[in-house]
């Protein structure tokens, strides 16, 4: 319970962040074509840009916590939901066009997710908190 | 050859910063609080992790290996490639962690690779 809890708000974080992120290098690059420089100080000075940043940071939190207590084999996986996530975040918020290959992708990781979550959080002695 | 170097570098990269940052947490041991003074103090002795360092020292790795790959080759193509780190990450976690890696969540992290190979097509 605790893992999955973890892992959804983590999933969550990402796909809004990377929605954000989106969001706010389109609108950095939109502006024209300028020298680097110029592009990333207009980058640094979007709060769109800082908010997606501050969301992957902590997707990569709870991310870590989760990795504390449960196997990586099995938390790698279960994050990979984020990309089903993601399509649609990017669908619905971006209107992003989405192919049926992509859609045939997503139902086939959430299968694998659903496979995945089914076979165990820990398979190794768990450890206590130095 | 290049393209397929940098993608293993990508691969690798991501797999080893993976496990790497897994054994640094568990050395931490498990996280049980959300007490934020707590947090604070397990957060501080994560920074302070060799092996958690080393795992991210590998992420980036693996992430300007993947920028530079971009640089030449196809997004549609390295994209699908890097999902193989699905399954390189459970062969660490594995042979390195000491997993025990049942049929059940070997066939669902396949599937996921196949899945996510899938979607990162254009």
């Amino acid at each position: 319970m605790k893992t999955a809890t973890v892992l959804i708000v983590a999933i969550v974080s990402q796909a809004i962040g990377n929605v954000y992120l989106t969001k706010a290098m389109k609108t950095v690059t939109s502006v024209g074509a300028d020298d680097l420089m110029t592009t990333i100080l207009r980058a640094a000075s979007n709060p769109t840009l800082w908010l997606g940043t501050a969301l992957l940071i902590v997707f990569f939190a709870l991310y870590s916590a989760a990795l504390s207590w449960a196997d990586l084999s099995f938390v790698l996986p279960a994050t990979a939901f984020g990309y089903v996530l993601n399509v649609a975040a990017g669908h619905y918020f971006l209107n992003e066009s989405v192919s049926p290959a992509r859609w045939a992708g997503s139902a086939i990781i959430m299968l694998g997710v659903v496979l995945v979550s089914r076979s165990g959080v820990r398979t190794i002695p768990r450890v206590e908190l130095l | 050859m290049m393209t397929a170097l940098m993608i293993a570098i990508v691969v690798m990269g991501g797999s080893a910063g993976d496990v790497f940052v897994t054994k640094g947490m568990k050395e931490i041991g498990e996280i049980s609080t959300v007490h934020p003074g707590k947090l604070a103090w397990i957060g501080l002795r994560v920074l302070r992790n060799v092996n958690f360092l080393i795992g991210i020292f590998f992420m980036a790795c693996s992430f300007f290996a993947f920028l530079a790959v971009l640089s030449w080759a196809d997004l549609s193509f390295v994209l699908p490639a890097t999902s193989l780190s699905f399954v390189v990450t459970t062969i660490g976690a594995k042979f390195v962690l000491k997993e025990d890696i049942s049929r059940l969540r070997l066939a669902g992290t396949v599937l996921v690779c196949l899945g996510v190979a899938l979607i990162s097509l254009p």
